[in-house]
């Protein structure tokens, strides 16, 4: 059996809102084990995006516990949080988000300077991690000379160059044509099989689920259907 | 990380670009202004030691206390061997002798009439002796506009103005009126060997200088003077020597109750230069604060704006797994680098113009007209070693201070609100 990279148990999240609360999440338990490719879908406002921020020690759960990596969320100061995002997850935004000042090669290498490794090893993983995204030769292109499709295949390289265990991509292909939507799913399904990397998305995108092997409902902040799927081989 | 850091900022121009501006203007403006001031208070004190208050001066404590009025009847007697003493104990410095006096200078026509009069401001040095060093020290070769200098007793150097208004020559006579060191009536004739002009109005008026000779048998002042004046061998005043030195020389004469018993002042004692230095002090602070305070909120407002503006950027390094506090602390390091080239930028535009106004001058003449206080009429700025570092006080206080204040806003954030932010 492969190993929990995490854990939700009875993970409630409240907001204030005016006088009152908001419930955006309630009572959610899930397990997410090493090298799942998945996917939170629903409707808007059904809790998917705070689900996630949750997962990626950007925000706690009002009651329950989120274990990331066997430490609880709950308990994590501002460097240990910031600690467990640099070392063990990588993010993917609905916008690519690159640093416009620095180039593909800059922005991609940013993390791994985080972790303090030094040059010459920086440069073997910043390669490898374009490589895999197949942009090896735009290392030294300024984020505002490449397209959509290219923008997301950066923040995607981005996010794996430290080999994390975990991605957590919010709505990653919502800003991308058809295409390039195959594409990046592609790319990413092809990294979790090589490199056994777990990957959470939150979709609304029918392209993506077709390639999700499982499939988490949210409605209403509750988990409605949680399901193993077949996914479409990737042809590659 | 200090590289990436550097990319970023010199990438960034609205990050760069404005800031250095704004503090290259401040600094440049504090180097300008205490370049100014500093050139200003330098030439105020040496033209009062030159002509005025010596590094130290001694005179009987009768004169001292009535000094303004020139009171020649209180003077020293037997100035020479008191200058031979402060000679063997103070080789290291210069002495000599001065005597000030006024009166009239009449100018007569062929016949010996009344031609034209005015009120004199007379100076009698050591002309004659050339080890004295006071011709120099009074700059008068420089200040020489027509003729030469005294050679012999029975000659004497003349304000121009008296010459232009007297309609003198070179070689013309003049008799000066004036009274003896006992009251009694004093009159001597000398020949113009020369017209001078300092500069300034306090000391071009109805000037007259003679060799202390002369004044002394004019005035009946036999081995006498009123003021004697020590300078260090430099020329350069050095109050902590002259404060050592004043209170050495007061002490051996604390219980003489005399009142012909000599009394020495420092420079800063005198003419109430002590008020002007602090007075600069506390207007070159006060100055210097108020840019730190401007500067500081302009920076904090652009820091803010920039701030905003890289809301998405610090998002991404926080998500990327930068804790608040590094993200901070960069912001400071960028902000010192940015407020370290604006310092110096502003240090070297503000150096420029010092030696600009230090060559040139600003002419203030029209307003010293009636000006008592000895002071140039054209004001210098002076090219000082501090001014090379006196403007890194306000221009790095002021950036990081403002970022500092600015840079708290990211601790106010909430991470959890990032996904929403980057989302759009
Ligand atoms: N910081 C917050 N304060 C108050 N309410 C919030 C906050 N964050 C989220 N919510 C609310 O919680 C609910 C769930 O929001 P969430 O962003 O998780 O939904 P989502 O499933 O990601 O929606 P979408 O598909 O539109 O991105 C929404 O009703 C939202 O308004
Ligand atoms: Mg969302």
């Amino acid at each position: 059996m492969s190993k929990n990279i995490i854990t939700i148990e009875h993970v409630t999240k409240r907001f204030p809102v005016g006088d009152g609360v908001f419930t955006a999440l309630s009572d959610i338990n899930l397990e997410l084990k090493e090298g799942e490719f998945a996917g939170l879908v629903g409707p808007s406002g059904s809790g998917k995006t705070t689900l996630l921020n949750i997962m990626g020690s950007l925000d706690s759960p009002t009651q329950g516990k989120a274990i990331v990596m066997g430490r609880n969320i709950s308990d994590l100061s501002h460097k240990e949080s910031a600690q467990l995002r640099n070392i063990h997850i990588g993010f993917i935004f609905q916008v690519f988000n690159l640093l416009p000042v620095y180039t593909v090669y800059e922005n991609v290498e940013f993390a791994l300077i985080l972790q303090n490794i030094g040059s010459a090893e920086r440069k073997r993983m910043v390669m490898e991690a374009l490589e895999w995204v197949g942009l090896e030769n735009m290392a030294n292109k300024k984020p505002s000379k490449l397209s959509g499709g290219e923008g997301q295949r950066v923040a995607i390289a981005r996010a794996m160059v430290k080999r994390p265990n975990i991605v957590l991509a919010d709505e990653p292909t919502a800003n991308l044509d058809a295409a390039n939507a195959h594409a990046i799913i592609q790319t990413m399904k092809k990294l979790n099989q090589e490199l056994n990397t777990t990957f959470l998305f939150s979709t609304h995108d029918e392209k993506v689920m077709g390639y999700l092997d499982r499939i988490i409902h949210l409605e209403d902040g509750k988990v409605a259907l949680d399901k193993i799927v077949l996914p479409k081989t990737t042809a590659l | 990380m200090i590289k990436f850091l550097l990319k970023g900022v010199l990438g960034d121009k609205n990050r760069s670009v404005l800031p250095i501006i704004i503090i290259s203007i401040g600094v440049a403006l504090t180097v300008l202004l205490s370049g100014y001031i500093r050139g200003a208070m330098g030439d105020i004190i040496n033209q009062n030691a030159r002509f005025d208050t010596g590094h130290v001066k001694i005179m009987t404590r009768a004169y001292a206390e009535n000094k303004s009025q020139i009171p020649n009847d209180l003077a020293f007697l037997g100035v020479d061997s008191l200058i031979n003493e402060l000679k063997t104990s103070h080789p290291n410095m210069i002495w000599v002798k001065r005597i000030r006096f006024g009166g009239i200078i009449d100018v007569p026509d062929d016949k010996g009439e009344t031609k034209g009069q005015g009120p004199a401001s007379g100076m009698a040095i050591e002309l004659f002796n050339t080890n004295s060093g006071e011709i120099q020290r009074m700059n008068i070769p420089s200040s020489l506009v027509h003729g030469t200098l005294p050679k012999q007793v029975g000659e004497a150097l003349i304000g121009q103005e008296f010459v232009d208004k007297l309609g003198l020559e070179i070689g013309d006579k003049v008799t000066y009126f004036g009274s003896t060191m006992n009251g009694s009536m004093a009159f001597k004739n000398f020949t113009i060997t020369g017209s001078v002009r300092f500069g300034t109005p306090a000391l071009d008026k109805g000037a007259i200088i003679i060799d202390i000779s002369d004044a002394q048998t004019m005035l009946d002042m036999e081995d006498g003077a009123g003021e004697i004046l020590g300078f260090e061998s430099d020329e350069i005043y050095d109050d902590e020597k002259a404060l050592e030195l004043t209170e050495e020389f007061n002490a051996r004469f604390v219980n003489n109750t005399n009142e012909f018993a000599p009394i020495m002042l420092r420079l800063k004692d005198q003419n109430n230069l002590a008020g002007y230095l602090d007075y600069v002090d506390v207007y070159s602070a006060m100055f210097v604060t108020i840019f730190v305070i401007v500067m500081s909120i302009v920076l904090w407002n652009t820091g803010l704006l920039g701030g905003l503006r890289r809301y998405q950027e610090f998002g991404i390094r926080l998500a990327l797994g930068e804790s608040k506090g590094h993200i901070y602390k960069t912001l400071i390091y960028e902000a010192t680098l940015i407020g370290i080239i604006g310092s110096i930028v502003g240090t070297a535009m503000g150096l420029g113009g010092t030696y600009y106004l230090q060559v040139v001058g600003i002419d203030i003449g029209k307003y010293l007209e009636n000006a008592t206080m000895l002071m140039p009429s054209v004001i210098r700025a002076q090219v000082t070693p501090e001014l090379f570092y006196i403007g890194f006080i306000p221009g790095l206080f002021a950036m990081v201070f403002g970022n500092m204040l600015s840079g708290i806003g990211i601790y106010k954030r909430q991470t959890a609100a990032l996904f929403k932010e980057l989302e759009v």
